[in-house]
């Protein structure tokens, strides 16, 4: 691809920006200070391409053949179109439409101790909460996604949790695509404070057919002993465009834990940042990719071990069929100060036909010599001593396949601790492994 | 054995080579008219003439590549000169002025005292023993046909051969620094073993004294054809200095139908002083290719020197059933960068590799192990096995590891593991409880920690090997 497109194509999502005056919550000075440097940023920078080394096996080319258009604020769905998404265990559920947030089908129920709303509409009391953090862990000037992201933040997630402040029921982030060649900008930023426990989902849903972008970037801070759990569902249609990015920092003794499952998009990202910035912080992360026809799946994670005594754990899977291309990129950075760092990362892949390929590159970089840190990667089918386990039981050898395939995939699944996803999961998993 | 080359042996030393230095020595830069100048001087053909032309040409376009984990400052490559050979190096009257760190080197590796002045570059007349080996030598090679010469000799008497492979494995623009070197290589070696002969010996380039001071655009062909067996050993433990801080060379390796090629390297240029200033920029393109079914490459590298060691010795396994394997130690201590490591491009079906990658770092350095494995749609159950080891040493170094896995069939099977360890206290501790102090312990753990890899190295220069990697680290634990 020419720079000359590239430039073209960032120079036109520039001039769609939202009059900044007509816009109330712009008076606050840092917001707009903020969303002039993003502005600039995407002024600055131009599109990856397979050049880029951090892009050398995802093309996104595709992105610039439509002009994806802000997607409009309007809304016709009705509760009943979407409840078979909702999930009986949580009792807060914010329901985003093409990035638009909707209070009509979302369901709020905070308290002093839990903070959840629209963030455009809780800057006007929360603004000096949410400074210190929004924008603050995902650099947008390392990423044109997120700058674009940030320049044309308006509506978003806000999670809020309260100095020792245990919250049981999980809670739910819908974001619904129905609008098609346009771009939403997801955005969502949770704070907890030190001591405090939370779980939360972002699941991301399509409702109608056609190509669409989703630009998401979720930012995580989490204080001394805070915990948080994160369940990420990617079902975007088949024609989408997802580009994630998660960035999280962890301080003193505080527990991050995630589930991230990529199953939809034509072509997807997502990149993962974590940063261990005080002694004694845990990240584990664990990722299934499903994915079939010609779909592209795209994981970048970057584990940062600043502090000494930190733990790292990361199980990233991936099941590819037809002619997908998975590709999974695990970097672990062990600073010179991270001294008795606990770190370990697998990959393994599962290839189903002969077109399916992928791409796998665990990294390690040590710069300190207490540590224990291992990696391994795997690609392979499935194991014919297994199948023929299977068959000598009576099973037919497509059914043996489909059995193991689907065990392949549930390994991750099973650990998501919500019972409703789990099954929408299994469900999803199932039916695809079925399908051959 | 031809005529020429017994007289080029037998050359006490280079001087006697350079009769006109006015004449000899090109004008620093790079240009068309070096290039016809190094082509003339070596009286070369025309198609040699073409090859290095092509090759610039395609140099021209290119830039230097940045995505590597080294830094150094940049290279100026008009400010070289690209045809100095056959210069010698400068040769000292004795073995008194000689470094006292590098004798004391020698005494550690109990380098044999006639070895030692040579390598320490005192013109003596101890190369008339390495000289008598080396006849030996060739006079046995030359009975079972082996060709093994310089390559500019190749050229003159065997140019079919070098026509037919020069440039097939790493082609003229395969990357910036392989560019650079098809169009200015000076020298280096060539050896070819004919169908179905099982090679008497190991060849090595140290014995092979016309190689000294081939220049810093090394070029090396070595040929194995049908069922030919070869080991071929490149450098040596003891540490050499050379005055060009840039070496570009280019290895390449094919193996015909049922050929087995194992080549090792141990590679000990001068690495420094403790600041990291001065020191060896050592660039590598090392390529095999397992063209024939059946047939086997193996690289064995013990990389222990130079300020940066940037290289991989890659496979490609075109054959069925081919194998290629890579076993590496990368030991890096003060300054030094080595970002090292292997491709193995599986293209043939039931090809297998094999990598045990090693890295050890100490002081400031920093080590890297970047390996790519790529199974292509057509190698139907290949195979591949890595695993990458790191030892931290202080905790001012690093250890990275970047494995590209790219698998397109899914037939195959290609596992990676990675671990990091260091030297623990405890470690220490056991070995001392048995009476062995902490020097002999921190040796006798690394080389428990290489001994997978040095177990293919042949026998000499393991023990060799073993030794220095000890006297390398030595100061750096405790």
């Amino acid at each position: 691809m020419n720079d000359i497109v590239c430039h073209d194509y960032f120079e036109s999502l520039l001039q769609l920006l939202p009059n900044k005056d007509s816009n109330s919550t712009e008076a606050l000075s840092w917001l707009k200070q903020l969303k002039a440097d993003a502005i600039d940023q995407v002024g600055k920078q131009r599109l990856p391409t397979l050049r880029d080394e951090e892009w050398r096996f995802t093309d996104i080319s595709p992105l610039t053949k439509l002009p994806y258009r802000p997607s409009l604020a309007v809304c016709n769905l009705q509760l009943a179109d979407i409840e078979h998404l909702f999930l009986a265990e949580t009792n807060n559920r914010l329901v985003f439409v093409d990035g638009h947030y909707v209070p009509e089908l979302s369901d709020i129920i905070d308290n002093e101790n839990l903070i959840v709303g629209n963030l455009s509409e809780l800057l006007a009391t929360q603004s000096s909460s949410i400074q210190p953090h929004l924008g603050q862990y995902a650099k947008f000037q390392e990423n044109i996604f997120t700058a674009q992201n940030t320049a044309f933040l308006q509506d978003g997630a806000l999670i809020s949790i309260a100095r020792n402040t245990s919250i049981a029921a999980p809670v739910h982030l819908l974001f619904i695509a129905t609008q098609s060649e346009v771009t939403s900008y997801a955005r969502c930023l949770l704070v907890g404070d030190t001591g405090s426990n939370v779980t939360f989902i972002e699941d991301f849903v399509a409702l109608q057919e056609g190509a669409y972008v989703t630009n998401a970037v979720t930012e995580i801070c989490l204080a001394a002993n805070a915990q948080a759990k994160h369940y990420r569902i990617q079902r975007e249609n088949n024609k989408a465009f997802h580009l994630a990015n998660c960035a999280v920092s962890l301080a003193h003794a505080s527990r991050y834990e995630s589930i991230n499952i990529a199953l939809g998009a034509q072509i997807s990202r997502f990149n993962f940042d974590a940063k261990l910035t005080d002694e004694a912080a845990e990240c584990n992360i664990d990722g299934l990719t499903l994915i079939a026809d010609k779909q592209l799946s795209d994981t970048h994670t970057n584990i940062d071990h600043l502090k000494p005594n930190g733990t790292s754990q990361q199980q990233h899977k991936c099941i590819i069929d037809d002619a997908a291309h998975a590709v999974f990129n695990g970097k672990i950075m062990v600073r010179p100060q991270a001294q008795q760092t606990n770190s370990a990362q697998s990959s393994r892949n599962l290839l189903l036909s002969s077109q399916a390929h992928v791409d796998t590159k665990p990294q390690l970089e040590i710069f300190a010599d207490d540590v224990k840190c291992a990696h391994g990667a795997t690609v392979g089918q499935l194991d014919h001593e297994e199948l023929f386990y299977l068959q000598s039981r009576g099973l037919s050898e497509n059914a043996a396949r489909n059995l193991l395939t689907y065990a392949f995939g549930a390994e991750i699944i099973n650990r998501i601790p919500i019972s409703s996803l789990r099954q929408q999961l299994e469900q999803i998993v199932l039916k695809q492994t079925q399908s051959r | 054995m031809s005529v020429a080359l017994q007289n080029l042996v037998n050359q006490p030393y280079k001087h006697g080579f350079v009769t006109d230095i006015e004449s000899e020595v090109a004008p620093k830069g790079l240009s068309e008219e070096t290039i016809r100048l190094i082509s003339s001087k070596k009286n070369e053909p025309e198609w040699l003439l073409e090859f290095r032309l092509n090759a610039y040409k395609k140099w021209l376009t290119m830039s230097e590549p940045d995505w590597q984990n080294v830094h150094y400052p940049k290279i100026d490559f008009q400010a070289i000169s690209y045809y100095a050979a056959p210069k010698p190096k400068k040769k000292l009257a004795s073995m008194d002025e000689v470094d006292p760190e590098l004798l004391r080197t020698f005494e550690k590796l109990g380098v044999p005292m006639h070895e030692r002045a040579a390598l320490a570059g005192v013109a003596v007349d101890v190369i008339f023993d390495s000289v008598s080996v080396a006849t030996t030598y060739k006079e046995k090679l030359a009975e079972v046909g082996i060709i093994f010469c310089s390559i500019s000799e190749a050229v003159q008497e065997h140019p079919e051969l070098v026509k037919k492979y020069l440039g097939s494995v790493v082609p003229v623009g395969d990357n910036f620094f392989a560019a650079l070197n098809s169009a200015v290589f000076t020298d280096g070696s060539f050896c070819f073993i004919p169908k179905g002969v099982k090679c008497p010996m190991d060849l090595s380039t140290y014995f092979r004294i016309n190689t000294e001071g081939s220049g810093q655009f090394e070029r090396t062909l070595v040929i194995a054809e049908e069922e030919a067996t070869v080991c071929y050993l490149e450098g040596c433990t003891a540490p050499q200095f050379d005055t060009n801080q840039l070496h570009a060379a280019v290895v390449e390796l094919v193996a015909l139908d049922n050929a087995d090629i194992k080549y090792s390297t141990v590679q000990n240029w001068y690495a420094g002083d403790e600041n990291g200033v001065g020191g060896i920029y050592n660039f590598v393109t090392k390529r095999g290719l397992a063209k024939g079914v059946n047939s086997r490459i193996s690289w064995t590298q013990v990389e222990t020197g130079s300020a940066i060691t940037w290289k991989y010795p890659s496979c490609i396994l075109r054959g069925d059933n081919s194998v290629g394997e890579f076993y590496s130690v990368a030991v890096t201590n003060h300054l030094q960068q080595a970002d090292t490591g292997t491709k193995m491009i599986h293209l043939g079906k039931n090809t297998r590799s094999t990598i045990v990658s090693k890295g050890i770092s100490a002081g400031r350095s920093n080590s890297s192990y970047r390996g790519l494995v790529r199974i292509s749609p057509t190698a139907d159950g290949a195979r591949n096995y890595s695993q990458c080891d790191s030892m931290l040493i202080g905790d001012q170094s690093g250890a990275h590891t970047f494995p590209y896995i790219q698998v397109r069939n899914n037939s195959a099977k290609v596992e990676h593991e990675a671990s990091t360890s260091k030297i623990g206290e405890d470690q220490l501790f056991y070995f001392a409880q048995r009476g062995i102090d902490a020097e002999e312990a921190v040796s006798m753990i690394i080389n428990g920690f290489c001994k997978d890899v040095f177990q293919q190295l042949p026998m000499e220069f393991a023990v060799e090997a073993t030794k220095l990697l000890s006297f390398k680290l030595e100061g750096s634990v405790g």
